[in-house]
């Protein structure tokens, strides 16, 4: 009876706690409703007008044939008419009163807070990602040693990014006060455009922060049962409210490089829908999800090899060489559909201006787009890099390693062919000795067509090596395993045929039809990623082992190829922010708000590398403060291994 | 090596073809040195696929030359991926780094002698390479040109305003009078019609037809226009190789090149046809172009007509984005 009762109690307490916490989970969604109604009503609060209230007022006063009162705006991108009730666009003067300034640019000082900002952002942004996926990972787990090494790396990962939180805050605090100081007319222009949504964006961020919190310190409370899967939901919460805010922000610079929602003179046109959904916002949103995941990745690989290079037993090494594996794996898994993501975002910044794409790829800017090409390449080739050095830590690996140099070529040459320039720098003997600005061989690798080949064989290439990488300690034995390795050899020989021979015939053919070309190529490489690895994953189901992971036993170079991946991801970031900004060149807000500051001209490559490189080590250095302040609390209390796999945690969730 | 002719046309896959094949043989010499237990040693045989790539195929085979700083990529590229072979595995870094631990190491008397000989020859070299860049150079120096300036939304020819974005060809159209860029794309100039297009029964093929009509009589106005003003410096192939060429630097565009016309809108074309070198943005600094600007010397049709024979005779089809 008693035993019941107590059971009573227990189930009691329980539902209690699910409750509360669905109550506590909708409360911090409300602002997310919220801000969806006031959106789908057409906006709240105009900006910089009058409120909705006296504009249905003076709408109606005109049906009574007062109409002339409320002046009509023609929406400068939907082409739709609506009251201009929002203010102009201020019309600025190289002056004090527009531009306060210290004795230093303006623009650079703003540009670094805006970079500092962002790389927190997103990277607490992606963290709380991966933490989700890990810890449903380890949910699903059969096995019970490994489903505990997940949970611990899912918290270590959020522990991380609690400390970065806080910089994330007040980067964004920093951030406001440079906009308000320095370019207090284009801040003041750009809230009364989006003064509807400013507030639930704060509140949005409220929400975000209360989450996390309580996911954090929640994680040994509801470690078991049914409060588990009620903390993973807690994450997909986070992360609801995470891809809200983020989109809310994107809003901001989607307005700026192509306006909508507003007529010629910058007036609100009462849609706030509009001035959300503008042209280039999806294509920004989609690019931003998947960088931010590709560098949150990149920045705990890199935390977790600083920790194995800085090691002092075999143990920490183990866990810290898995935790990169893992951490580096969602990240590579990101950065694969990114270029096609990038493809899409610039194939609408086409369409929106065709000035913009050519500043952008073929002018002024295209010289930065090489340079980005070869963050890319180096990315891809570092990854490949990796996982050979991997294979070296698993008995059969050495199977595999004799045929890294045909790959080494065929990634070269991708490369190669990806970062041709289309406009070389050249002396002018060198102009007259190859007769012309175009080279008849290389100027062949300098245009889209090629490079679409180039970037998917190297795509292709990294698709192989984590195949490989995948049977590296296993041989498959199932009764199909000699038709599936022809099928799987085919299917790649084949996929990079069709690559080849799509980048040849894209010369022949008009552009419109060689854009769409992009997609059966584009097909073919996810085809392989796809299809191939769940293949060679039945294939191995049950698989010989030829023996275990000997986590820990990799070389040195891989944790530093891990690092410089890392660091490419930063300064890539960095460059395509950069990149996308100064696309607007002259314009605060493109075509509606001229920015007549001194600084509105664009900087030379060299400037802005050295501005971008040292916004990279600036967050490199702050980083390593937040990595030093986790390694403070950790206790160190070990954790069983799984069997042939000697991962032990370095420290346990419970407790702190 | 002029005896190996680049094949026109298929020149670019054609390097890579035989950079292929050239690492091939150099992989089966090798397996067979080694099988024979003569095997290059893994430094010496990233140390020459280095020096063949880049200081043999890419400056002497590749003609026209190859600019410094594109072969400057290629060669850190290529220095990687050589990096990333020979440091593959951890058995191959070894055998890669041998040679140099010897020589650190100094154990015998020849890797004494290289070691010494390094320590002086390193200095001197860095020396004579710091010489080198201090010295004042009497070349041009490098113009990073924008070939592309981005074109304004709009353009004013003739007191008409153009949007660049959804202007058309007004020429460019079918037998029903209507524009149609598929009909004329589907009878732009290939190679089996031949230089004189004796042989095109065709009159919608044949601009040289007297019952040529429509888009095909447009292209044939255009070429008159062409050769009356444009051939001098852009060439009667359209190569840039016109006889007054080489009197300019740069040399004028060369339509023929896949990177030129074949990447732009027509209308494009158009504005910089009319606006010429003097209307180029500031983008376009240094604004090396001496191309007059058209709309002074050509009405708006005749403008049209010629952009539209460039694309006929090229064979090349203008950027659309629908």
């Amino acid at each position: 009876m008693g035993r019941l009762f107590n059971q009573m109690t227990r189930g009691k307490k329980k539902l209690f706690a699910v409750s509360a916490l669905m109550v506590m989970g909708c409360l911090l969604l409300l602002p997310i409703f919220l801000s969806i109604t006031a959106v789908a009503a057409g906006g709240g609060a105009p900006a910089g007008g009058p409120p909705a209230d006296v504009v249905a007022a003076q709408k109606a006063e005109g049906e009574e044939g007062e109409a002339e009162k409320v002046e009509m705006g023609r929406d400068v991108y939907y082409k739709t008419e609506g009251p201009a009730i929002g203010m102009p666009a201020p019309v600025t003067e190289d002056n004090e009163t527009f531009y306060p300034r210290y004795n230093f640019e303006s623009r650079v000082l703003l540009w670094v807070a805006n970079q500092q900002h962002l790389y927190y952002g997103s990277f607490v942004l992606a963290v709380p990602i991966f933490c989700m996926c890990i810890e449903f990972a380890g949910m699903v787990s059969k096995d019970k040693a490994m489903a505990k090494k997940y949970d611990q790396l899912a918290y270590d990962f959020i522990k991380i990014s609690l400390t970065a939180y806080s910089l994330t805050a007040i980067l964004g605090g920093i951030l406001i006060f440079t906009f308000l100081t320095l370019y207090p007319a284009f801040f003041g222009y750009l809230s009364s455009i989006f003064r509807p949504v400013m507030h639930i964006y704060a509140l949005t961020f409220v929400a975000e922060s209360a989450t996390l919190y309580i996911y954090y310190y929640g994680w040994d409370k509801m470690r078991e049962g049914v409060l588990k899967w009620v903390h993973l939901s807690m994450s997909v919460i986070l992360n609801v409210i995470g891809t809200v805010l983020m989109f809310l922000a994107n809003s901001w610079i989607a307005f700026m490089m192509s306006p909508a929602g507003v007529d010629e003179q910058g007036r609100y046109l009462g849609n706030i829908w509009h001035v959300l959904h503008t042209a280039l916002w999806n294509p920004l949103n989609v690019h931003r999800i998947l960088g931010n995941m590709a560098f949150g990745g990149g920045v705990v690989a890199a935390y977790a090899a600083y920790r194995f290079l800085s090691s002092k037993t075999d143990e920490e090494r183990a866990h810290y060489d898995w935790m990169g594996y893992i951490a580096m794996s969602l990240g590579v898994a990101f950065l694969i559909p990114l270029p096609f993501a990038g493809y899409w975002l610039m194939r609408e910044v086409y369409a929106y201006r065709q000035q913009m794409g050519i500043t952008l790829m073929g002018g002024l800017l295209a010289w930065l787009f090489i340079i980005q090409a070869t963050m890319i390449g180096i990315l891809f080739l570092t990854t490949n890099y990796y996982l050979w050095q991997a294979l070296g830590r698993m008995t059969g690996g050495e199977r595999f390693q004799k045929y890294i140099k045909y790959l080494v070529f065929i990634l070269v040459v991708g490369l190669l062919v990806f970062i041709t320039p289309h406009t070389i720098v050249m002396t002018p003997a060198e102009l007259k000795a190859m007769g012309g600005q175009q080279h008849p061989v290389l100027g062949n690798y300098g245009v889209m067509s090629a490079k679409n080949g180039g970037i998917n064989a190297i795509i292709m290439t990294t698709v192989l090596s984590f195949i490989w990488y995948q049977r590296g300690n296993r041989v498959p034995t199932v009764s199909w395993a000699k038709f599936g390795n022809i099928f799987m050899g085919c299917f790649f020989l084949i996929g990079q045929l069709n690559n080849i021979w799509l980048a040849c015939y894209g010369y022949f053919i008009p552009a419109n039809v060689r854009i769409g070309l992009s997609v059966p190529q584009v097909a073919g490489t996810l085809s392989c990623l796809l299809l191939m690895t769940p293949l060679n994953l039945a294939m191995l189901k049950n698989g010989r082992q030829l023996g275990p992971i000997r986590w820990g036993q990799i070389p040195p170079r891989s944790q530093y190829a891990i690092i410089m991946l890392a660091t490419a991801f930063t300064w890539m970031m960095g460059l395509m922010g950069y990149i996308r900004s100064s696309v607007r060149l002259f314009w605060h807000v493109n075509e509606v708000m001229r920015d007549n500051s001194p600084w509105a001209y664009t900087h030379t490559i060299g400037f802005a590398a050295n501005v971008i490189s040292f916004n990279v080590l600036f967050f490199w250095i702050s980083i390593m403060f937040v990595f030093w302040l986790g390694t403070l609390g950790a206790k160190k209390v070990p954790v069983p291994s799984p069997a042939g796999q000697p991962v032990p945690s370095p420290q346990s969730a419970t407790g702190h | 090596m002029t005896w190996l002719k680049l094949v026109e046309g298929y020149m670019p896959m054609q390097m890579i073809t035989e950079l292929a094949i050239c690492i091939l043989v150099f992989s089966i010499i090798n397996y067979s040195l080694k099988r024979a237990g003569m095997g290059l040693p893994k430094f010496w045989a990233g140390i020459f696929v280095w020096c063949f790539v880049n200081l043999f195929y890419l400056k002497y085979r590749i003609y026209p030359p190859i600019p410094f700083s594109v072969r400057a990529i290629y060669g850190t590229v290529a220095a990687c991926g050589i990096f990333m072979w020979v440091s593959g595995s951890q058995q191959e870094w070894e055998e890669f780094k041998r040679p140099i631990i010897n020589v650190l190491d100094a154990k015998t008397g020849m890797t004494k002698f290289i070691r010494t000989a390094l320590l002086i020859l390193l200095p001197i070299g860095l020396w004579g390479f710091a010489y080198n860049s201090f010295l004042p150079s009497f070349d041009e120096p490098i113009e990073l040109r924008t070939v592309h300036p981005a074109p304004p939304a709009t353009t004013k020819v003739h007191g008409k305003t153009y949007v660049l974005q959804t202007a058309a060809n007004p020429y460019r159209v079918n037998p029903e009078g209507k524009y149609d860029q598929a009909y004329s794309n589907a009878h732009i100039v290939s190679q089996d019609m031949g230089r004189l297009m004796k042989d095109v029964k065709n009159p919608e093929d044949n601009p040289w037809d007297p019952n040529a009509k429509g888009y095909i009589k447009h292209v044939r106005e255009g070429g008159e226009i062409f050769f009356q003003n444009c051939h001098f410096c852009h060439g009667d192939n359209l190569n840039g190789r016109g006889l007054w060429a080489f009197a300019f630097n740069p040399i004028p565009a060369n339509f023929t090149d896949a990177g030129t016309i074949a990447q732009l809108q027509e209308t494009f074309v158009f504005w910089r046809v009319a606006k010429g070198g003097i209307g180029l943005p500031g983008e376009g600094f240094p604004w090396a172009s001496v191309m007059p600007p058209w709309e002074q010397h050509l009405t708006v049709d005749e403008i049209w007509k010629v952009i539209m024979f460039e694309y006929w005779h090229t064979g090349y089809y203008p950027r659309t984005w629908e």
